[in-house]
């Protein structure tokens, strides 16, 4: 698979995985009515990508402006394999964005930076209306 | 006297400075549309859009969790998985807070544990959440539970007071549960 695009609704997020040049963006909100099947294709596909060993480096954009507890669960799930291919050597940067002023949004960031030790993580703040 | 009842209703939500108010079946669809009117009315306002963003990540939080642990539901067949549970959510403004009661019916025999959840939750300070939080979103979900630590966890995080709670024992088998947020 080349590219996984899901096109965003009021409350699932834009998914825009460019795989050949390792470009991975989530926009929007996330609450979905179940986390399960609007996370399931995504899981899947990334995995398959990820399980093919490459060099090209994978940048993710979290450019989320709302996720719900559930959807905090999935999201964890996908640093987790991010993690995973960073510690056996390929390049991977996440770079987490927040409104200016939203602190909740940049706590959470932190919160998912904790346990990335391989992956280069980092918060990036955006004028107001500048994500989503 | 029919607008009589209804005014004397209106009147009391009203008194307790409620805005919104909904008691029935809730669906994911309810849980939508409520919150979409509940964000309208908060922009309207002018309330920046952190602010917005706390108060509905609390509402989405209660929502679902009534959808999913009423002990009052009805399921739809196995084509479409609609859950319609029975419960009410309650928006106001209290001394210039935002307010979200939530309630609904619980079995009996889930209340210690649930009490167990909340009470921990009302000991922790804003750093102990913090790092609750961080453990549970590392966590498997525990059995049939289906997210409801991290997402009570997500609750008292947004809260600006500890979450209030109290349980009315309907029967030997269930009780109505009430959960309050101030944001």
């Amino acid at each position: 698979m080349d590219t996984l695009t899901i096109a965003a609704t009021g409350r699932t997020p834009g998914v825009a995985f460019d795989f050949p040049a390792g470009q991975l963006r989530l926009t929007g909100e996330s609450y979905p009515d179940d986390v399960a099947t609007f996370f399931g294709p995504i899981f899947t596909a990334l995995r398959d990508y990820l399980a093919v060993p490459g060099h090209t480096p994978i940048r993710f954009d979290m450019e989320l402006l709302y996720f719900n507890s559930s959807s905090a669960k999935a999201l964890m799930n996908i640093f987790q394999m991010l993690e995973a291919v960073a510690k056996a050597g390929r390049p991977v940067a996440v770079v987490w964005s927040h409104e200016e002023g939203d602190e909740s949004m940049r706590e959470l960031g932190e919160d998912f930076a904790e346990d990335l030790r391989h992956v280069a993580f980092s918060l990036r703040e955006v004028p107001i209306g500048g994500i989503g | 006297m029919l607008a009589q009842q209804y005014a004397a209703i209106k009147r009391d939500l009203d008194g307790k400075g409620i805005i919104f108010s909904f008691s029935g079946y809730l669906s994911e669809g309810i849980l939508y549309s409520l919150g979409e009117a509940l964000r309208e009315k908060m922009t309207m306002e002018e309330a920046d859009g952190p602010t917005v963003r706390r108060v509905f990540s609390v509402f989405v939080e209660q929502m679902q969790n009534i959808i999913r642990y009423s002990a009052e539901k009805v399921t739809g067949t196995s084509s479409r998985s609609v859950e319609l549970s029975a419960g009410m959510v309650t928006i106001g403004m209290e001394r210039g807070k935002v307010f979200i009661v939530c309630g609904n019916t619980v079995l009996n025999a889930d209340v210690p544990r649930l009490k167990e959840r909340l009470d921990h939750l009302r000991g922790l300070d804003r750093e102990g959440i913090k790092s609750y939080y961080r453990e549970q979103l590392r966590e498997e979900p525990e059995d049939g539970s289906r997210g409801a630590t991290i997402g009570l966890i997500e609750i008292a995080r947004r809260a600006s007071e500890p979450i209030d709670y109290d349980f009315d024992p309907m029967d030997g088998e269930r009780s109505f549960f009430c959960l309050k947020v101030r944001i």
